[in-house]
Order: C-alpha cells, then structure tokens, then sequence
C-alpha cells in the first residue's frame, strides 16, 4: 500500500538521525557515568567538566543543526510566475562578480532558483546555499544552519578525542581487570567512537576545505567551479568570517504579515512627467498615441503604407497587457485582411502568425537568417504579460505599425517583470500558428521576425538587431528611443550610437520587419539578429534567402559576428536573463546557417549532457558519510563557467535529454553543429502542429 | 460609499541583484510598467534605501561577531530570549515598507510587498487601476477590508 510504503519511508527518514543521536547521548553518558570519576580523581579534577561543556557544544550544535530551518525558500505565488512551467526557459544566466551563473528553474517551486539555491527531493523544497541534506539530522544544511552543522562536525570531532583519550587512559590503568564493568563499559565507549572517528574527522576536515574555499558540497561535489573560479568566495579568511559570524538571515518561511493593510484607493497620483505631456498617457494609452494618419489604414502591416513617411509618433510610454493583446488581435486581423491583396498580404499573414507567438521567446537567430530586412513588416510585440494572443486579436482595430512600434517600446520593460514572461512561447499560440502555417504556406518570401528584442536583448552578446526596415521606413518610423535600446543592444548598438531614422543602415531594435521583399537588396543590412521563435518554414525560407544573399552582400555580419559570442558579463550588468524559452526541439536537422554553438540550446544541453553523465557520476544518492544527495538537487553538473549560454530547454526536454543520456552517455553526439541551434528557436512552434510546416512552402522570392 | 474603487491589474516584480553575490540586494532598474504611475526617482529611492538596509542587516562587524560569541557562549539559548540584528532591520524595513505604502504608492495606486514575504527573492509591486465603478464591491481595493 502506498500509505504504509510512505509512512515506512519517513519512518525510516528517522532512523539515521535516532541512531546518530542515541550514539552520541549514550555513549556520552556511560562515559560520564564509568570513566569520568576515575578521571577526575586520577588525572584531572578538571578533565571531565571539560569533557561535559564539550559535549554540551556538541548536543547543541547538533540540535541547531537539526531542527533550524536552513533557509527554505517559499514557493513562489502563482502571479509571480503566470506562464505555464513547461514554457520556461530552464535555465537563466546572471552575472555574479563578472562570472556567469546559470539560475535553474524549479519546477516545484516555480521560480528561478537564486545562485547556490538549490531543491532539496527528501524535503521537497528549495534552500538557500544548500549545502546538502544530512540524514545524521534529518534536515537540509543551507545557509542558516551550516555554521551549526559544521561546528557540530568540529565539536564532535573534539569531543571523540577526548572520550577516546580519557577511555584510553582508563583502560591501560586497567588492563589486569578488562571485564570489570567500568572497564568493559569504557571499551565499549571507545570502541564506538573509534568506529566513527574516521568518518567524522574525514568529514569534519572535508567541511573545514569547503569553508575556506568558500564552497558548498553542492558545488563541490558537482564540480560547479572546477577549473573555474568560484564567484562566492570572498578569501580564506573572510570565508571564515562569513561562516561562523555573519548574522543568521531570517526565516523565510512561515512569517505571518501583522502590518495593518494599507488601503489604495482611486483616483490615483500620475506622475510629473506624464502630467506635463497628457497626449502620451490615455487609459488605452497606446491607441491613442497613433497619429490619425495612421489610424487611416486598416492595414497595419501592408507594404504600402510603410511607404509613405510621416511624422512618427509618439510611442506609448506604459504597456498595457490588455493593449498589447489588443494590438496583437487587430494587427492579425489586418493580417488576415491583408492576405487576400496578394504577396504582401501573405506577408502579413505569416506576420500574424508571429504576432501569435507571443514574444517572450528571446531567441537568437543565426545571423545570416536574420541578415536581410525581409520583406516584411513584422509588428513584433513583446509579450510582457501571459496574454492570449487570440483573444486580443479579435478585438484590434486597425493599429498602426507605429502603435506596435508603441508595443515594442514597451517592450523595454525591465527584466526582472520581462524575464518571467520571456521565458518561452505560450503553448496557447502554438496551435495557431499551426493553423496559419498552411495560410503562409503560399508566401514566397521569408520573414524575418523579432519578437522578443528585448528579451532578447537580455542575452547580452547574442542579441544584435538590425533594423530590417528601409529607409524610408525608418523615416517613418521615427526616432526609436535609445533608452530602450540599450539594454538589448549591448553589443550591437556599442559603436552605432544614437538612432537616426533616417540612416539606411539602421540597425534599431524595431520589432517591425518591413516588408524588404520590395526593397533591393542592398537595403538589407548584415542582421545580426537572431530569432527563434518563427516556424520552421519561415525560418526555412529565411535562410533561403539568406544563402542567397550571401553571395551578393559582403560580409557585414563578420562585424557583426562578435556579437554573437558568448555573453559578456558586462553587457548584462542587471543580471540580465537570457536563455530563450525551449519547449521542444524541433526535429528538422540543420539547415540553418552556421551559429555560435554557445546558442544551441540542444548542443549545449547535449554536449554538457554528455559532461555531466560520462565524466561525471550523478550525485550518489547515498554514500557512506553523511552526505546525502538527493537525485537532481543540484542543477546539471557542468559548472557555471561551462556553458554560459545556457539556453533553455523546456524542463521536460532537459529531462528527456537527461534521461537519454543517463541511458547511453556513449552515444550522445558531440556538440551538435551549431547550425541547429537555430532551429530550437522556433520551439515556440515547435508544437506538433507546427511542424506541419515545411521549407518548400517558402521558396525564396527574390523579386 | 466611496465613487470609485481600485482592482488589481497587474504585478511587477523586482528581482534581485546577484552581482555582488548571495548578499540581498535588488535592482534598481525601473520598470516600464511603472513608467506612468510613479516618478522614477521615488521608485529607485525606494529600492536604494530597501538595499542599505538589507546590507547594514547582512553587514560582518562588531555587531555581528557579538551576537555569535553570545549564541555560543549561551549553547544557543540566546536566540529565544533575543531577536537577532537581522530580525531588528526586518522590523525597521517592514515599517519603511509600510510607510512608504501610505504616503507614496497607495497614493499612486501601488502597493510594495514586503520581500521577506517572498523568500527574499523579488519586490512585488501590485498595480491597481481605477475602475471607476461606484458601489461595486467586487474587485474594489486591496488589503483594506473596511466598508465601502
């Protein structure tokens, strides 16, 4: 019965840490009892309060180490984290000290485990600088009770040599008589502590190496910074310092909020600066922002309106999760509008299919997909919130490209509200865009979509933008704020400085792809852009025209190519995440341009897949110290020097992959050819019904 | 009867800053969606004051180095007479917090989360909007539970 299997098992989640604590009390206390009075009087009066204040620091420690909370992290609440966690990216980078840690996704937990966090499966949560879960006291060891597990260690290791010593002393004055009781009592006593005498000073001395490197037996085991350097030392002795004398943090866990609650009540204070240009700030801010020249056409997206400059406007300043899902519906059904005016329409089309995916995949696209301005203007929004794309695109009306470019502005949201939402593709578009595959099926020319810039951009280094929009598109389209640019554009905007619309290399964040099929060539500028949430024929007949182009443009991009590498810690001074959602891989092999392997969120995970199982055991579940590994605690084993591109797989996927690889590490490939890195972009359609689509359905059209 | 009542619209969540290590600390990157409801330079006092705080209570000294000797002098017995310096600042953040809540985001339509309440982890900002509905009990204002 499983009821009495699980009672067995916390019953037998006891037994270690009774035996440990039998042991100790017991043999402490015989040895008070039949030694110590012999001790007293024959070596020293002082020997056993000594004895007995030691073994007080012992019991002490011990108890701390036992029932303290070692930091428990709460679970996160549900509107902390409103997509679904099979749509997250697992892993996100963050740059401790100028060293890049990966933060693992917790599935149970449902947040982004803080650097040195790690979930603890015997106790079902996750701690703070776990260290590890000791069977010897039931509990996890993290961050606030390692100085007491690991004085316990000391104390204990102190308090075995004395009970050895003074048994010892005893015995040899006894020698004649080794069966009078004291005596025999007294052997007994020695006898068990030389038993665990070993093994505890073996770990005592382990722990002693951990706490002047500054380690945790997480890492150290795991071998996080092997051959690397460890971000969280501070110095042999400041390591010291911060294990025993830093102040114990507090309980996270079981707080009870006794503030009295403040009341919000309406109306509500607007800020100076919105009070002084009332023509930025609506209640449906964004439509309102749009000039009335552009309201004039219902077709958002269509060619031609791109054509005619104007004054661009104002863009919104907040974005609205209900606006943007209302922009997101009106832009797609000026798609399906558009659709029967012919190529442009189809462009618009598939347009909408990007529209769908929402854009919290940052993904990186090869270069040379993304090179060209595609002939297509694209109104990526960035989805900042969980918003279904469907629903919000019934109810748009006739927005312009500029009020997505409002969306897109606001795509500047920070990280830290971006990063929850950028994780991945909604699973709720993936059927859509399945349906729209068919429909953009007939398009000839390849799209080039960035929906998630600015998530994107929060992978510093991967992430450059060019602007896919023609001049005169740019005109149009005005002078993007640089604010939001820069901390998307680390790299790419490093030499370019300030926006000018005007310019015909533009190389802005614009999430509007402009339709560059219209355009010559030579209006497509090297595209350091990556994206990989389009579907796979869009990103098969990118690539088309991408080859293509390769052989007419020069190599604007070899420029561009530094960019691309692994993230520079500087480029993400906010902790940036990066890592695009990863659903699922998508199966159509490699036919992408060459890509950073650090991209390949596939390579990566099978490369360190192959790492992590073949030269490296898993964490042992048990071993004969106290150390008790929970399997998956840890996150994999690669160290956070490995891998800095960390791109997420969905949970799941990594778990196949996990699983495969514990099957057969032998045969895991090498790191996969970059080149198909590209193709876990489009996991945001990676979803059976996307791959419905298929490379023939987008032939090039080079017009 | 109050003419007009607030309902939650949205939540923004500060993360935390790891640059400098597992010490707390959160950004100070101001978020969009607060681009129209407060002034920047109230959010990013706000979270710079949150910050000296969590590092005077994180802080290794004279302070830190006492409660420790005490703790073991005492087996540890200390700890259930006395609060530790950490709980004293939370106490002091908690009531920053509140005061923050009463005189610059209620007004604004934000409330903060104290992080503690979340594991340390993020600031939670709750955004309300103005419904302008009159009368309606559903969905009206936040924590306070008084009649309408």
């Amino acid at each position: 019965m499983p009821s009495s299997s699980a009672e067995r098992v916390r019953a037998g989640a006891y037994l270690p840490v009774s035996v440990a604590a039998g042991l100790l009390a017991g043999s402490s206390t015989l040895f008070f009892a039949f030694t110590c009075p012999w001790l007293a009087e024959h070596v020293s009066l002082a020997f056993p309060p000594c004895v007995a204040v030691t073994f007080l620091f012992v019991m002490a420690n011990f108890t701390m180490a036992t029932f303290m909370d070692a930091g428990v992290l709460p679970r996160a609440n549900e509107d902390e984290d409103k997509d679904d966690d099979f749509r997250a990216p697992l892993y996100k980078n963050v740059e401790v000290r100028g060293i890049q840690v990966r933060m693992k996704w917790c599935a149970s937990c449902h947040f982004y485990r803080p650097p040195r966090c790690s979930h603890c499966s015997v106790c079902d949560h996750c701690v703070e600088d776990f260290d590890h879960h000791c069977p010897w006291v039931n509990n996890c060891i993290g961050r606030r009770n390692y100085r007491f597990f690991f004085l316990f260690l000391l104390t204990l290791t102190v308090h075995m040599v004395a009970v050895f010593s003074g048994g010892l002393l005893y015995v040899l004055e006894h020698l004649e008589d080794l069966w009078a009781l004291r005596a025999a009592v007294t052997l007994a006593v020695m006898s068990v502590t030389g038993l665990f005498f070993i093994p505890v000073v073996g770990l005592a001395c382990f722990h002693l190496v951990l706490v002047a490197r500054g380690r945790t037996t997480n890492e150290q085991v795991t071998g996080k910074f092997q051959g690397g350097v460890n971000p969280f030392t501070r110095g042999c002795c400041s390591n010291v310092e911060f294990v025993l004398c830093s102040p114990i943090t507090p309980r996270y866990t079981g707080k009870p909020g006794k503030r009295p609650p403040v009341r919000v009540q309406p109306p509500f204070q607007k800020p100076e600066s919105l009070k002084r240009s009332p023509g930025k700030v609506g209640d449906n801010g964004i439509q309102n922002k749009s000039p009335p020249s552009k309201q004039q056409s219902p077709r958002v997206l269509s060619v031609p309106e791109f054509k005619r400059p104007s004054t661009p406007p104002p863009l919104p300043p907040k974005p609205d999760p209900v606006l943007l899902k209302s922009h997101l519906a009106a832009l797609e059904e000026s798609l399906l509008h558009s659709q029967s005016v012919g190529p442009p329409g189809q462009n618009l089309s598939k347009m909408g299919q990007i529209l769908e995916s929402p854009s919290r995949v940052h993904y990186q696209v090869p270069r040379e997909q993304m090179r060209k301005r595609e002939n297509i203007h694209f109104p990526m929004t960035c989805r900042f919130q969980d918003q279904s794309s469907e629903s919000s695109l019934d109810q748009i009306d006739k927005q312009t490209p500029i009020s997505v470019h409002s969306l897109l502005q606001s795509s500047t949201l920070p990280l830290n509200s971006l990063t929850l939402n950028s994780r991945s593709l909604s699973l709720k578009h993936a059927h859509r865009r399945g349906d729209r595959a068919h429909v953009l099926g007939q398009r000839p020319e390849p799209l080039a979509s960035r929906p998630s810039q600015s998530i994107l951009s929060g992978r510093s280094g991967s992430l450059s933008y060019d602007s896919l929009l023609s001049p005169a598109e740019l005109a149009q389209r005005g002078a993007y704020p640089l604010s939001y640019r820069a901390p998307f554009l680390p790299m790419d905007m490093g030499g370019r400085g300030p926006v000018d619309p005007q310019r015909p290399a533009p190389r802005t964040c614009s999430p509007v792809f402009m339709a560059a099929s219209r355009r010559s060539p030579q209006h497509r500028e090297a595209s350091p852009v990556h994206y990989d949430n389009l579907p796979k024929g869009l990103m098969g007949s990118i690539q088309e025209l991408e080859e293509r182009e390769k052989q007419q443009q020069q190599h604007q991009q070899l420029l561009l190519q530094p960019q691309l590498r692994p993230q520079m810690p500087t480029q993400d001074p906010l902790g940036v995440y990066d890592t695009p959602g990863r659903r699922s891989l998508p199966h159509e092999s490699s036919s992408r341009g060459p890509t950073p392997p650090a991209y390949g969120s596939r390579e990566f995970l099978m490369s360190s897949a192959a790492y992590g199982y073949s030269s490296r055991t898993q964490p042992a579940c048990s071993s004969t110290s106290s150390l008790s590994r929970a399997p998956r605690t840890s996150t994999s084993p690669l160290g956070s020097n490995v891998a800095l591109q960390g791109r997420s797989l969905s949970p799941s996927i990594y778990r196949s992959l996990e699983r495969q690889a514990q099957r057969s590490p032998s045969t895991l490939p090498g790191p996969l050819p970059t080149s198909s890195y590209t193709t876990h972009k489009a996991l945001a359609f990676s979803t059976t019904s996307e791959q419905q689509d298929s490379d023939p359905k987008y032939p090039v059209n080079e017009s | 009867r109050r003419p007009h009542s607030a309902s939650l619209a949205n939540k923004v969540f500060i993360q935390r800053d790891y640059s400098e290590g597992t010490v707390c600390k959160f950004q100070t990157k101001f978020p969009s969606e607060l681009d129209s409801r407060i002034e920047k330079t109230l959010f990013e006092d706000t979270v710079k004051t949150l910050n000296n705080y969590y590092a005077e209570a994180e802080k290794i000294g004279g302070h830190s180095y006492l409660e420790g000797c005490l703790a073991c002098i005492t087996a540890y017995l200390i700890f259930l007479c006395m609060e530790t310096r950490y709980e004293k600042v939370l106490k002091k953040i908690s009531r920053y917090i509140q005061e923050q809540n009463e005189k610059i985001y209620a007004p604004r339509g934000l409330l903060i989360t104290d992080p503690i309440e979340r594991g340390m982890r993020v600031i939670e900002i709750s955004i309300y909007e103005d419904r302008g509905s009159s009368g309606s009990s559903s969905g009206s204002s936040t924590t306070s539970s008084s009649g309408r």
